[in-house]
C-alpha cells in the first residue's frame, strides 16, 4: 500500500467513497470488538489464568462496567451528575464565546488595540487553566462561580485566538470590491468580516468544547477530591473521583465513558450548528 | 533639479565619482534610486574612453556590462536576432546600451554598436548592479521595471524578449518585509530592534502591561476593592518572589522553588519524550497505511474523546507509587496531539508526490523516508507543539489531584496552607517554563525545516 | 531567447541532422483501453475504446476538454492507475493489459505533474539527483556532479541549492523536466505542466522544452487543452472526445522541427489551427453542456 492511495482521488473521491466506507466500518467493528474482547480477557486475566496482566489487568472488565451501569440508568443522582456538568460546560463556553468574540474582533479591527492587549493576553495563554483553580476559588464567592470561571478561562483563549486568526485570514480583495461597491465600515465588518471569520469562530468553538469538558472535569475532581475546599461539587468528574474513593471501580469507568460520550455529542452539536451558520463551506 | 553639469563635456576631462552620480541620476531608469544606491552603483562603474569609430561590442560577444554613455553619441544596430521593428538608433548621454547584460537567461550581445564621436561611457557589470539593486528590493525593481519598459518603447523590442532578470531575493525581516542584505547577526538584531523601537508597539505594549498591574495593584492593593482584596497584589507578590526570607517560604532564593521547577519540567521532558517516541510513529502508520487506520482509528477515537482528567482515578489502579501514574496522565495527552496532528500531516500531502518519487523509481520504504516523513513535519510540528501546551495542561492538573512535588502541587497546596501570594507565583513559573518549552518546540522545527522557513520567508509559494 | 536565439550555426546544423532520426525508443502502442471507475453502482466509463499508436522519439500532444480522461490515460501508462480493459505497450513490452491491469511506476516513464511536484523539502539539485540515487545506479557524489551539468546545460546553474519555493514557478517546470530526464526515461508523460504559467512564461518554456527535446530525443507525451501549444510543439496531436475519452481525430503537423516562435505567425501554422478548432470547439461545448468540472 502506498500513501498516495490515502489521500482521496480527487475527481473519484465522491464515487469511492460509499465503497471504503463499508470496509472501513467493517474493519471498525472488528476492531472494537477485539479491543473489547482484549480488555475483558486482561481485566479477568487473575480470575481465569490465576496470573494478573500488569496495568490492565487492575481495570474493570468491560462487563463489570455494564453491569454496573444498568442499574445507574435509573438513579437519578447519575442523571444528576449529567445535568450539573452539562450546565457548567454549557455556561463556560456561552460565556468564552460572548467575551471572547468581540474582544478577538476587536484586536483584528484595531491595530493598537492590538498592539496594546495582546502581549497582556500572551503571558497569560501559557498558564494552564486548571492553575487558576485556586485563585478562581479564593476570588469567586461561591464554588460553582470559581468552576464557571476557570470552564470560561480554558476555551477563551482558544476562541480569541481562532477570531483573530481568521479576521486576518480574510482576503485584502474582498474588502477592496466592498469598497469599491461603497460599503462604509460599519458595511464591512457586517458584510465581510464577521462571515469571513465565520469558519475560524466554528472551529475555536469545537476545539474550545473540547477544552471546557477537560477543565470542568478536571475542576469537579479537585474540588470534590478531597481537597479541603468544602462544598459539594456535584457533576461527571465528581461522580469518577467519588467511585474512586467509594471504592466502586466499575463506576469509574462508567464515569469515564460517560464522559465521551457528552463530549463527543456537545461537539457534534457543535459541528452541526456551525455547518448551518457557515453554509458556502458545505458546497466544497 | 537643474545640474551644472548637464553641458557635454570636453572628451579627456576626468570622470569623477561627483559627475559619475550626477549623470546616473539623470539616466532615466536609475531615477527611483536613492543617492547612497546611485553611490554605490558609482562604484562599480568604470569610465572608458573611446575614439569616434571605435565599436564597443557587437553582436553575439557575451553580455556582461552595462554601459552609460556619458558623452558622444553612439550608433545601435540591433541584429535580426532582436526582432525590433525599429533597428538603428542614435543614442546620446545619459542613455543607456548593452542592457542585454540585465536581460532573463542573459542573452548574447543583440546589437552592433559603434562610437560616431568620441565618447566617455560608463562600464557597469550587470550582475554586480543588479546584486545592489536587491539591496532596495522596492526601487530595484523599479528600476529593472524601467529597463523592460525603455527596451519595448525606444528600442522597440517585443515584450518576450525584454523579460528583466528577476532581483534576486533576500530572507525578508519581521513583519515590514526590511530587506537587509547586508546585515548579519549582531547588526541584523541590532537593527530589527531600532526598526521595533521605532514604531508605536513596544509603547503600547508597556501601556497594556502598566494598565494591567495597574488595575491589579489598585483592586487589591490600593483601593480594596470587594473580593480583589482577598487575590495578593503586585507588590506582595514581587516582594515575596524576590524575598531572601519568603514569608511563606517559596521565592527565588529558596532551593524548594527550584526543586518544584525540576520534578514539572522533568515529568513534562520524559512525558513529551515518551508521546513522541510512540505517537510519531503511530501517526505515520495511521497516515501511511488505509488498512492500519481502518483497524486502529475507531479505538483511537473512541478513547480520545475521554478528558484526560477522568483517567486519574483508572492510572492510580493501574499504576502504583505516585510518580508513574502523572506521567502516564501526561504522556496520554501528548501522545493523542501528536498523533492525530502527524495522521493529518501524512494526509495532507499531495498525492503527486509519492506518485512522482515512485515514478523517479523509489521503492515503497525510500517514498516513506524521503516523502512521508519530510512531508508530515510541518504537521508534526504543529502536533508538538500542542502536545507541549496539554502535557502542561495535564501535568497541572494530575500533581493537583495525586502526586508530590511540581508546581501544580505548589499551588495546590499553597492554597490548603493559606499562602496565596505562592499561588500567584506558582502561576507565573508555570507560564514561564511553558512557554520556554513551546519555544524550544518551536525552535527545533524550524531547524529540521528550513525549507519551509525559507518558503514562508518570501512570503509563501509564488 | 533561450538557446534558440543563442544558437550558432553550428548547433542548429547539428539539431537539423538530429531532427532526421527521432529516436529509437519509447514507442507506446495503446490498444482498445477502456477505464470504468466504481464497478458498483454508478460506472463512469473514462476512456472508451482509446487504441493509439506514438512512435519512438515523437511528441504526441494531447488535447481535450477538461476532464475528459486524459489524465487517466496518462495515469495508465504511468502505473498510478488500472485500466479495465485492453492492453498498452512500451516498445513491444506489456506494460498493462488484461492479466496486470496495473503497470508498475518506473524510471523509464517519467512524469511531470500539471501543479508541479518538486519536493519542497529538497533543493533543487537534491531533487534532480533523487531519481538515480533511490535507484541506486549513481552514487551520491555521482548524481550530484551529473544533477549539477544538467541543470547547468538547461541555463539553471544558480538555483542548485535554492529550495523550489524560493525560485519562480518557471525555473521550477524546468527543474522538474531535468529532474525526469536525468533517469533517462524512454517516455516523458507532461500533465498540463503548464497550465498555470502566464503566457511570456509559457512561450520561454516551450522553447526551453523544445531545445532539451532536441537534445535528449525522448518520447513526450503531453497533455494540454491549449490547441496552439500542441500544435507549435507537437509532431502529432491527438484531439480527444469528451468523456468518455477516445480519439476524435489524429493531426499530423508537418511543420518541420526545429521549430520557434516564427511558426506561430506562419500560414500553415493557422491553417491547421482552422483545421482542428472545429473540432475541439465541438468536443468542449458537449462537455460544457454536459456541466462537466475539473475536480
Amino acid at each position: 500500500m502506498n500513501a498516495s492511495t490515502i489521500v482521496a482521488n480527487r475527481p473519484m473521491g465522491r464515487l469511492r467513497k460509499s465503497i471504503f466506507h463499508d470496509t472501513g466500518s467493517r474493519r471498525a467493528i472488528v476492531s472494537l470488538i477485539l479491543f473489547l474482547v482484549f480488555w475483558e480477557v486482561g481485566s479477568q486475566s487473575k480470575a481465569w489464568f490465576g496470573v494478573q496482566l500488569p496495568w490492565i489487568g487492575m481495570v474493570p472488565a468491560p462487563t463489570a462496567v455494564f453491569s454496573a451501569w444498568g442499574p445507574l440508568l435509573l438513579d437519578p443522582s447519575y442523571w444528576q451528575s449529567w445535568w450539573q456538568s452539562s450546565y457548567r460546560v454549557f455556561f463556560g463556553f456561552i460565556a468564552a464565546m460572548i467575551l471572547g468574540i468581540p474582544f478577538g474582533l476587536l484586536m483584528a479591527v484595531s491595530k493598537n488595540y492590538r498592539d496594546t492587549v495582546f502581549p497582556v493576553f500572551e503571558i497569560f495563554r501559557p498558564i494552564p487553566p486548571l492553575a487558576w483553580v485556586p485563585a478562581a476559588i479564593i476570588f469567586w464567592p461561591t464554588q460553582e462561580m470559581s468552576i464557571a470561571f476557570v470552564t470560561f478561562y480554558g476555551a477563551f483563549f482558544t476562541v480569541v485566538l481562532n477570531v483573530i486568526g481568521g479576521a486576518r485570514s480574510i482576503d485584502v480583495r474582498y474588502f477592496q470590491s466592498a469598497r469599491s461597491m461603497g460599503a462604509n465600515g460599519w458595511d464591512i465588518f457586517r458584510r465581510i468580516i464577521l462571515p469571513g471569520t465565520l469558519p475560524s469562530i466554528v472551529i475555536g468553538a469545537t476545539v474550545g468544547m473540547g477544552i471546557t469538558w477537560e477543565v470542568v472535569v478536571a475542576a469537579e475532581m479537585i474540588s470534590g477530591g478531597g481537597n479541603s475546599m468544602g462544598g459539594a461539587g456535584g457533576g461527571l468528574g465528581f461522580f469518577i473521583w467519588n467511585s474512586y474513593v467509594g471504592g466502586s471501580y466499575p463506576q469509574i469507568v462508567v464515569g469515564m465513558i460517560s464522559i465521551g460520550i457528552a463530549g463527543y455529542i456537545s461537539s457534534t452539536i457543535i459541528r452541526w450548528i456551525g455547518s448551518r451558520a457557515t453554509p458556502w463551506l458545505r458546497m466544497r | 533639479m537643474t545640474n551644472p553639469t548637464t553641458t557635454v563635456l570636453a572628451a579627456g576631462s576626468e570622470l569623477n565619482e561627483e559627475r559619475i552620480v550626477a549623470l546616473l541620476k539623470r539616466t532615466a531608469p536609475f531615477e527611483p534610486l536613492s543617492d547612497q544606491r546611485l553611490r554605490e552603483v558609482a562604484s562599480i562603474a568604470t569610465p572608458v574612453y573611446l575614439k569616434k569609430g571605435d565599436l564597443i561590442y557587437t553582436v553575439d560577444e557575451r553580455s556582461d556590462d552595462v554601459y552609460v554613455i556619458a558623452t558622444g553619441t553612439v550608433e545601435h544596430a540591433l541584429g535580426p536576432s532582436a526582432q525590433a521593428t525599429q533597428l538603428v538608433k542614435i543614442v546620446g548621454e545619459a542613455d543607456v546600451i548593452g542592457w542585454a547584460a540585465l536581460l532573463k537567461n542573459k542573452p548574447a550581445r543583440l546589437a552592433k554598436t559603434t562610437c560616431l564621436q568620441d565618447c566617455e561611457v560608463l562600464r557597469i557589470n550587470g550582475q554586480h548592479l543588479i546584486e545592489i539593486l536587491a539591496h532596495d528590493e522596492a526601487s530595484g525593481r523599479e528600476v529593472m521595471t524601467c529597463f523592460a519598459k525603455m527596451l519595448m518603447n525606444e528600442f522597440t523590442v517585443p515584450a518576450w524578449l525584454s523579460q528583466v532578470q528577476e532581483l534576486p531575493r533576500k530572507v525578508k525581516v519581521g513583519a515590514d518585509g526590511l530587506e537587509t542584505a547586508n546585515l548579519t547577526g549582531v547588526s541584523l538584531t541590532m537593527f530589527r530592534i531600532a526598526q521595533w523601537l521605532k514604531s508605536p508597539r513596544p509603547y503600547l505594549m508597556l501601556l497594556g502591561f502598566t494598565i494591567f498591574i495597574g488595575l491589579w495593584y489598585l483592586l487589591s492593593e490600593g483601593w480594596h476593592v470587594w473580593r480583589f482584596d482577598r487575590l495578593p497584589g503586585p507588590v506582595e507578590v514581587w516582594e515575596e518572589w524576590t524575598s531572601r526570607n519568603p514569608v511563606y517560604g517559596i521565592s527565588l532564593f529558596t532551593p524548594e522553588y527550584y526543586t518544584h521547577i525540576w520534578y514539572s519540567v522533568r515529568r513534562i521532558a520524559e512525558a513529551f519524550f515518551l508521546a513522541t517516541l510512540l505517537g510519531v510513529p503511530f501517526g505515520l502508520f495511521l497516515g501511511w497505511s488505509r488498512k492500519f487506520r481502518e483497524y486502529t482509528f475507531p479505538i483511537f477515537e473512541t478513547l480520545r474523546p475521554i478528558p484526560i482528567l477522568a483517567w486519574v482515578p483508572l492510572a492510580i489502579l493501574m499504576f502504583s507509587g505516585t510518580e508513574t501514574p502523572v506521567i502516564f496522565l501526561t504522556t496520554l495527552a501528548s501522545f493523542f496531539a501528536t498523533a492525530l496532528n502527524t495522521m493529518l500531516g501524512v494526509e495532507s500531502i499531495d498525492e503527486s508526490y509519492p506518485r512522482a518519487a515512485s515514478c523517479l523509481g523509489a521503492s515503497k520504504w525510500q517514498v516513506f523516508r524521503h516523502v512521508v516523513i519530510p512531508g508530515a513535519l510541518p504537521h508534526m510540528f504543529t502536533g508538538l507543539q500542542i502536545s507541549v501546551g496539554v502535557a502542561w495542561f495535564s501535568l497541572v492538573a494530575a500533581e493537583m489531584v495525586s502526586g508530590q512535588y511540581g508546581l501544580g502541587y505548589l499551588i495546590m497546596t499553597s492554597y490548603t496552607m493559606v499562602s496565596y501570594p505562592t499561588i500567584i507565583i506558582g502561576m507565573a513559573t508555570l507560564g514561564i517554563v511553558g512557554y520556554i518549552t513551546s519555544a524550544m518546540v518551536r525552535i527545533a522545527g524550524d531547524q529540521m525545516m528550513q525549507w519551509r522557513v525559507r518558503e514562508l520567508a518570501l512570503g509563501g509559494s509564488q | 531567447m533561450n538557446a534558440v536565439i543563442q544558437s550558432n550555426a553550428f548547433e542548429a546544423k547539428q539539431r537539423e541532422r538530429n531532427m532526421n532520426t527521432k529516436g529509437t525508443k519509447g514507442a507506446i502502442r495503446i490498444e482498445k483501453v477502456d477505464k470504468v471507475y466504481d464497478p458498483e453502482g454508478a460506472a463512469v466509463k473514462a476512456v472508451d475504446t482509446c487504441s493509439l499508436d506514438i512512435g519512438a522519439g515523437e511528441i504526441c500532444m494531447i488535447v481535450g476538454p477538461s476532464g475528459c480522461g486524459k489524465t487517466t490515460l496518462l495515469n495508465a501508462i504511468a502505473g498510478f492507475h488500472s485500466i479495465s480493459n485492453g492492453t498498452i505497450y512500451l516498445d513491444d513490452e506489456l506494460l498493462c493489459g488484461p492479466d496486470k491491469p496495473k503497470a508498475e511506476p518506473g524510471p523509464d516513464r517519467v512524469v511531470v505533474f500539471q501543479n508541479g511536484a518538486l519536493f519542497p523539502w529538497k533543493t533543487n539539485l537534491e531533487n534532480v539527483a533523487f531519481g538515480p540515487i533511490m535507484q541506486g545506479t549513481m552514487s551520491k557524489k555521482e548524481a550530484f556532479e551529473k544533477a549539477r551539468d544538467m541543470m547547468a546545460s538547461a541555463g539553471l546553474n544558480g538555483s542548485e541549492n535554492s529550495y523550489p519555493g524560493e525560485t519562480s514557478s518557471g525555473v521550477r517546470r524546468r527543474v522538474e523536466i531535468v529532474r525526469a530526464l536525468m533517469n533517462d526515461p524512454k517516455v516523458l508523460l507532461l500533465d498540463e505542466p503548464y497550465r498555470a504559467l502566464d503566457s511570456l512564461t509559457k512561450s520561454v518554456m516551450h522553447e526551453a522544452l523544445l531545445d532539451i527535446y532536441y537534445k535528449n530525443k525522448v518520447t513526450i507525451f503531453f497533455i494540454t487543452h491549449d490547441l496552439e501549444e500542441a500544435i507549435f510543439l507537437g509532431h502529432k496531436v491527438v484531439i480527444m472526445t469528451t468523456r468518455p475519452c477516445r480519439p476524435k481525430k489524429i493531426l499530423d503537423v508537418d511543420i518541420p522541427h526545429p521549430r520557434d516562435y516564427n511558426v506561430l505567425t506562419s500560414k500553415r501554422f493557422r491553417e491547421l489551427m482552422d483545421e482542428t478548432m472545429e473540432a475541439v470547439h465541438e468536443e468542449a461545448m458537449k462537455a460544457f453542456e454536459r456541466g462537466e468540472k475539473e475536480g
